[in-house]
């Protein structure tokens, strides 16, 4: 392309709006990476979730407890391959407010039913055989800077230790990591056997089941045969897919995340529109040179691409670098959020969506220019002149 | 010297409709611009000597008529066509130059070359030929803003030349510039006529840049008023 | 000063008269610093929303009995011999029936959203008559309330509002149980209203709660009265909670969206930061299109200061024209808007977006911030446009 030069010059001839442009381009991107990022993350428990998985919950609400009668009873029904069942410990470390999302399992069949969880088979071991461990979640131990051996103390704000208090020291076993970018490791995992014989409260009681079965395809009925089996008794239960359940949960967050998203899209878009202004403006100005390039002998057609080309040049350059800010941003954000987040990725499908942005950005704003580039009367430009 | 005619326009009208009205400013206009040609132009304002510019130049059609360059027929040509066209027969000096003001005098230069199949060396060396030609080897850096008005014109008949055209269109060449750079630029004008056999024809109101020229014909309300020949 | 003051007073005059020719340019100013002023507005109207909605359900003179370290409602728990120890607990005020004590159950129940049709966690509170007296600004709005002993309910304005399936006389189930709707009532907006209430004893009934609750509130003569209650609750080693007027927990609870305000300032600062970029491009623009004039102004005795100033007050004018018509447009479409989310409790709390004066100023600081940046270094290039420009042809 030997025109690229003459692009090259006309997009560099005036530094200042140049750099302006590309801040601005640059600050609508990296806006539009971290916040398709952080959507992602809310949503990569639906994105994540296996299809064969379901969730048993207490009909009325899926705080209340189940009976622990029920994981026998569910492992018994067709089609339910491996049950194994959590209760929510309302986990903190040091102080109330470092809250850490920890869940209190049976080890060997939750490990089963979850093989996204990839551990050192020594950790495994370990943590199976030591009732007072936990296994701690890769993010999670990042955030907090703990390692496998560190003894930890952890407290609840709903149960009571036995021995008075409501702390509990566990040492730590294993440190489990995902089998894929996006699996949620911010959370950790120990023994049900333990937290029921040192617990004050006592009783045999379960927050939730969860189960694979044979197959996804059996999904339904198995659903449908459990909810069946424990209706009319005193709990009962409202099973559905992992999917469906997650997906139910980040809805909670309810509508103040889609306005969130809302009002952040339309400052995206904004800020497109602003830039696309300028970038019209500036190539509206050179009317009279491209006249003469025309005059000159340059085709229309020519002259066409080489203003389409300059504009997406601009909005790849700004939208770009905005990429590659909102990459490092995410970098640096994703271990302060360990806490409240699974892992945030760039992945991807925000990528090509950006990249297409881009695109649609660079040939809007050219397109009207280079249009009346393409009609441009040289007569009527060399009188204005 | 050739007798041929290089450009031969026949019974050529031209009209603009502006609103309901329909100017016309030019009727049954016949023209011979002989190859090695230096033929100048003059006129009052409102004359049509920009129009015929426009015609000889390719860049506006007739309304009426044929204009013939070397033989080939250019009235009914498509906008496409007229550009290839102009790309490889007309070399343009303007008045205000009209250098790409991003582009330094080498660059500017180079633009036609561009249109050509010419590699980036090729391009070069012409580019210095050109340059060399106007006196101007030492100011192939210099941005437009960077340069007189003089030097600047230079710029531009370098560029006019440097793909090899045979033929030159210069409106107003010297309009914008004291009486002795405008001398400079008209003998190099003439230079490329004599010495290179470029067929030139130059509109302009200034009597003495028409002595420069071989002939000069008068135009007004659309028509020659007389041609009269100049002992060179 | 007045011949400065009128020189500026030219130019300011004469910039506007040219805006038409940079009108689209000017416009883009104006829409940029609008929108990053209605993002910034909406980010803080609902968090300030959110806040009065916690805020106001506190009142000082209610003492509020939580479980040490349970943060929330939900995770409290207290026996009925621990609340019979609280009864008794200095500065609680009594009537004829005994101390003005409420102690209150609060279960997790499912209701359908409107707007996703979807579960979502709604709180059916436990309480008796007394605890309603607590409530201030608590009025049926229809219906009647709730018979103890049964298994009926009032339904809060907001619930009834949000989530479908409540409608006076209607039925419900929860899990096993049905519950009847006989009334609706309003506390004044307030997070109370985003609440189911029925009878304590009958809850503590059909979810196996025996004889044990989770709060309780307790009506005392002033805040002043807490530490006589903190010195008997430290000296009753039966008894494991803490004690704080009830505004004071609910403003710990209206904190929680409070990461909403920050995370509108930080985006509404980098948008302003791109909206800057635009803004600067814009005067820029402004000063180069008017470059001849300045400069014949200059040539005629105009002092460089006048075109300092009326390049600056052109900027600060297009950006608060921005700010208003950012602040009106977040007025029209978030002032009120209905929005829920999850509670500290684990459960939907019904708000409404509060759009304030004091968060308008706030707005239109940002924006002035952004007329005065995009203003000062092109009016500091118009101040130095060289004399000469004039005399030089314009083409």
């Amino acid at each position: 392309m030997k025109d690229l030069y003459l692009v090259y010059k006309n997009l560099t001839r005036k530094k200042m709006r140049l750099f302006l442009t590309t801040f601005a381009i640059f600050i609508a991107f990296l806006i539009f990476g971290a916040i398709m990022t952080l959507r992602g993350a809310l949503n990569s428990g639906v994105e994540m979730s296996a299809d064969n998985r379901l969730v048993v919950v207490h009909k009325t609400n899926f705080t209340n407890p189940l009976p622990y009668s029920y994981v026998n009873k569910t492992q018994a029904i067709e089609g339910v391959k491996q049950v194994t069942h959590a209760n929510w410990f309302g986990g903190y470390y040091q102080e109330p407010a470092n809250q850490v999302v920890t869940f209190a399992v049976e080890p060997e069949s939750y490990l089963a039913v979850y093989p996204e969880l990839v551990i050192e088979p020594e950790q495994r071991k370990a943590w199976l055989n030591n009732q007072a461990s936990i296994l701690v979640g890769e993010r999670i131990a990042l955030a907090n800077g703990w390692k496998v051996g560190d003894r930890i103390p952890l407290s609840s704000n709903i149960f009571s230790h036995k021995e008075g208090g409501q702390t509990w020291d566990f040492v730590i076993e294993g440190i489990f990591r995902g089998a894929e970018q996006k699996t949620d490791t911010s959370y950790l995992l120990f023994h049900y056997k333990y937290f029921k014989e040192t617990q004050s409260w006592g009783g045999d009681s379960i927050g939730w089941l969860i189960l694979t079965t044979e197959d996804a395809a059996m999904n339904e009925s198995v659903a449908k045969a459990i909810d069946n089996n424990f209706a009319n008794s005193n709990a009962e239960t409202d099973t559905s897919t992992e999917q469906a359940f997650n997906k139910a949960f980040i809805e909670q967050i309810g509508n103040i995340g889609l306005i969130i998203f809302g009002v952040v899209f339309m400052a995206f878009f904004t800020i497109l529109i602003v830039v696309g202004n300028t970038m019209v403006l500036a190539i509206r100005e050179r009317t009279a040179e491209i006249a003469v390039l025309k005059t000159l002998g340059f085709a229309s057609i020519r002259i066409f691409k080489m203003v389409l080309i300059e504009s997406c040049l601009l909005a790849f350059l700004g939208g770009l670098l905005g990429l590659g800010g909102a990459y490092l941003l995410i970098q640096g954000a994703s271990e302060n959020l360990a806490r409240f987040l699974p892992n945030l990725v760039l992945d991807q499908n925000i990528l090509l969506q950006a990249l297409g942005y881009m695109l649609l950005l660079g040939l809007i704003t050219g397109i009207a220019p280079a249009i009346s580039a393409l009609k441009l009367n040289i007569i009527t430009a060399f009188n204005r002149g | 010297m050739s007798n041929q005619n290089l450009f031969e326009l026949n019974q050529v009208a031209k009209r603009f409709t502006k609103g309901k009205e329909t100017i016309s400013i030019f009727q049954d206009l016949n023209m011979q611009i002989k190859d090695g040609d230096f033929l100048a132009i003059m006129g009052p304002s409102g004359s049509g000597k920009t129009t015929l510019l426009n015609l000889l130049g390719g860049v506006d059609q007739p309304t009426e008529g044929q204009i013939t360059f070397d033989g080939q027929r250019i009235d009914n040509l498509s906008e496409s066509q007229l550009a290839k066209w102009r790309a490889n027969n007309i070399g343009f000096i303007f008045q205000f130059y009209n250098l790409m003001p991003m582009l330094n005098a080498a660059r500017n230069v180079e633009l036609p070359l561009l249109l050509t199949n010419l590699s980036r060396s090729e391009r070069q060396k012409q580019v210095k030929i050109a340059l060399e030609l106007v006196g101007l080897s030492d100011r192939a850096d210099h941005m437009p803003s960077e340069m007189s008005g003089g030097q600047q014109q230079r710029v531009a008949i370098a560029r006019a030349v440097v793909s090899d055209p045979k033929f030159l269109l210069c409106d107003e060449p010297t309009g914008d510039l004291d009486r002795q750079t405008a001398d400079e630029i008209l003998q190099t004008l003439q230079l490329l006529n004599e010495k290179f056999g470029k067929t030139i024809v130059m509109v302009t109101h200034d009597p003495s840049a028409a002595k420069f020229a071989k002939q000069t014909v008068h135009l007004n309300k659309g028509e020659f008023v007389k041609a009269e020949e100049l002992s060179a | 000063m007045s011949n400065l003051m009128s020189q500026s007073t030219a130019v300011i005059v004469m910039n506007i008269r040219s805006l038409p020719r940079r009108l689209w340019m000017s416009l883009a100013m104006v829409f940029a610093s609008a929108v990053v002023v209605a993002i910034l507005l909406a980010f803080l109207a609902m968090a300030k929303g959110f806040e009065a909605t916690m805020q106001s359900a506190g009142s000082d003179d209610v003492a509020f009995f939580m479980r040490t370290g349970s943060a929330a409602e939900l995770n409290s728990s207290a026996s009925r011999e621990q609340v019979n120890l609280i009864e008794n607990a200095p500065g609680i005020l009594k009537d004829e029936q005994g101390p003005l004590v409420s102690p209150e159950l609060y279960v997790i129940v499912d209701g359908v959203k409107k707007s996703t049709q979807q579960e979502a966690n709604i709180p059916l509170r436990g309480l008796s008559q007394r605890g309603v007296d607590m409530r201030n600004g608590f009025t049926l709005t229809a219906g009647r309330m709730f018979t103890p002993g049964t298994d009926e309910l009032i339904v809060g304005a907001g619930i009834l509002r949000e989530f479908d399936g409540f409608d006076l006389g209607q039925e419900i189930r929860f899990g096993k149980y049905t519950w009847k709707v006989v009334g609706v009532f309003s506390t004044g907006g307030n997070v109370f209203e985003s609440e189911l209430w029925a009878d304590a004893k009958v809850i503590q009934n059909l979810y196996n709660r025996g004889s044990s609750y989770q709060t309780v509130r307790a009506r005392i003569g002033s805040s002043d009265d807490l530490t006589a209650i903190n010195e008997y609750l430290e000296s009753e080693p039966r008894l494991t909670h803490e004690v704080q007027t009830e505004s004071a927990y609910f403003a710990t609870q209206g904190k929680s969206l409070e990461y909403m305000a920050i995370f509108g300032w930080v985006i509404s600062s980098i948008m302003a930061l791109g909206a800057l970029a635009g803004a600067l491009n814009t005067m820029y623009t402004s000063v180069s299109d008017r470059s001849m004039e300045i400069a014949t102004l200059r040539a005629i005795g105009f002092s460089s200061l006048s075109a300092f100033i009326g390049t600056m007050v052109e900027a600060m004018t297009l950006a608060v024209i921005g700010s208003l018509v950012g602040a009106l447009a977040a007025f029209i479409f978030f002032d009120g808007m209905n929005a829920s989310t999850l509670g500290g409790s684990f459960t939907q709390v019904v708000f409404s977006f509060q759009l304030t004066s004091e968060l308008f100023i706030q707005g239109i600081t940002l924006a002035l911030i952004i007329g005065f940046v995009s203003g000062f270094f092109p009016a500091w290039r118009a101040a130095r446009v060289p004399v000469i420009v004039a005399f030089q042809s314009a083409r």
